[in-house]
């Protein structure tokens, strides 16, 4: 049994920590991802969480275990955001699970939901339009006219699950409040999916072209810088571009992970000191989009 | 003449949903397609896309429902495609989807009765677009006149218009927009 500690706080940079852990992939053991230390985790890293599930089961690998955290508010809260009730699915559940509720807190817009197909694209877009302007306007304080590229947002990252990830996917959004970072609160969209990753997706467009220089990094750089897609179709690539497009405009971030690299795109002097490419991280199964929204800033 | 088509009804019938969003790809093509049926039945109309009652519109069903649109509907007997009841949001991810084909397309905001062009059209046709709607109908030396350009920058400026069918351009060589549905 391999011991893969579950970091404190695990979110989009976190996830760095969880796959160096993992060891060699497939794993050679089965694999305990041991959380009982975790106080907090983002969207991003329950997605990602499941995402670790679902691509050892794909592989077939022994069923995973998942201790739970020991405190009892964040399993209860793990539980309220739909973790758990989609990680029975992928891992043999260790410690007091909370009883099953339904997403009842307020910062949690979306609970972790599986992303098949374009009618669960439509259904997420639809459910959550108007809980999504009442969020974006009374806990973030921002205009209406943020709302519409929220939504755009959130149904271009999980129609990157059904159109490129060969497999299915996890979305979920939640608000929260980003004050270590930012002094502000923030919406975060998070999904992810165990599926072929920006490379292999862009594999037979560009790896001939880019040559010795080709890499996970440089492939997700022509998704979402060059607006780049695997079909031929001028029309395609839109999703990534657009969502980059608004981002620009409400000094927003995206971050995005797949196999060994993580590129992201967001005002310098807000965020946080990561470099705007890190690669030969430790490699993680598919692809994890992280998209942050500030609201105004706190008055303190 | 026009075709006025609302989307929200072409969407219900095209996809078994209860919203009234245009997102996903496959969604968009299923609102094309259902759109150029009715087009084909109605040679002759301009056709008057009707956003009022849509929700969300995400850049790849712009792309799919207006961008490929205005490509297919130039071999159908279709003057032109304007849009209407557009919001904010709705132009953002219609102009975006545009922008990358070098395509443009009129239209009017949910909240205004004036037209505008969104996509990509050189600044000239801008220009040339906002004095020819205060006109009416105009030939190209009144438009010069009132722009302070010569005659050739305006016609040109206006056949660019025209070429994209964001105008109409009659036979006594005048151009014009059209009443506002």
């Amino acid at each position: 049994m391999r011991v893969v500690p579950v970091p404190s706080h695990l979110d989009d940079q976190t996830i760095d920590q969880l796959a160096a852990s993992l060891g060699a992939w497939p794993p050679e053991e089965r694999i305990l991802l041991d959380a009982h230390a975790t106080e907090w985790a983002s969207p991003t890293g329950f997605v990602a969480l499941l995402t670790l599930g679902q691509a050892l089961a794909e592989l077939g690998a022994p069923q995973p275990r998942l201790a739970l955290p020991d405190s009892a508010s964040v399993t209860s809260y793990w539980g309220k955001a739909g973790l758990l009730q989609h990680a029975e699915q992928y891992f043999e559940l260790h410690g007091k699970a909370p009883p099953r509720k339904r997403a009842e807190q307020s910062d949690v817009l979306l609970p972790v939901t599986m992303i098949r197909d374009a009618a669960d694209v439509m259904e997420v877009v639809g459910q959550i339009g108007k809980r999504a302007t009442a969020m974006l306007r009374d806990q973030l304080g921002l205009e209406a006219s943020v709302v519409g590229g929220f939504g755009q947002s959130l149904s271009e990252a999980c129609q990157n699950i059904v159109e490129h990830a060969g497999t299915t996917g996890w979305a979920a959004v939640h608000a929260y409040s980003y004050r270590r970072r930012l002094g502000r609160k923030v919406l975060v969209i998070a999904t992810s999916d165990a599926g072929v990753g920006f490379r292999r997706s862009l594999d037979a467009t560009l790896a001939k072209r880019i040559g010795d220089r080709w890499s996970d990094g440089a492939a997700i750089e022509s998704a979402l810088i060059q607006g780049i897609s695997r079909f031929r179709d001028p029309g395609r690539g839109q999703g990534l571009a657009g969502i980059k497009r608004y981002l620009s405009r409400w000094q927003g971030k995206i971050s995005i992970r797949s196999g060994t690299a993580r590129v992201k795109f967001g005002p310098e002097w807000t965020w946080d000191e990561e470099p705007p490419r890190s690669e030969h991280l430790a490699w993680f199964p598919g692809s994890q989009v992280t998209i942050l929204i500030p609201g105004k800033e706190i008055d303190e | 003449m026009s075709s006025v088509i609302r989307l929200d009804v072409v969407l219900r019938e095209a996809v078994a949903t209860p919203y009234s969003d245009l997102v996903t790809r496959q969604t968009g093509a299923a609102v094309r397609n259902r759109v150029l049926m009715v087009l084909r039945d109605r040679p002759g109309h301009d056709a008057h896309l009707d956003f009022s009652a849509v929700g969300l519109v995400d850049f790849s069903c712009a792309d799919e429902v207006v961008a490929k649109l205005i490509v297919a509907s130039a071999d159908l007997p279709v003057p032109r495609v304007l849009l209407y009841g557009v919001r904010a949001d709705h132009a953002d991810a219609i102009e975006h989807a545009l922008d990358r084909l070098g395509l443009a397309v009129v239209a009017v905001l949910i909240d205004s009765d004036h037209p505008l062009l969104l996509g990509a059209i050189p600044e000239d046709c801008r220009t040339a677009f906002d004095a020819l709607t205060e006109r009416g109908r105009a030939a190209a030396e009144s438009i010069a006149n009132a722009l302070g350009w010569t005659v050739p920058r305006a016609l040109e400026a206006l056949e660019g218009l025209a070429s994209r069918r964001c105008v109409l351009a009659h036979a006594d060589a005048t151009f014009e927009f059209g009443a506002v549905a």
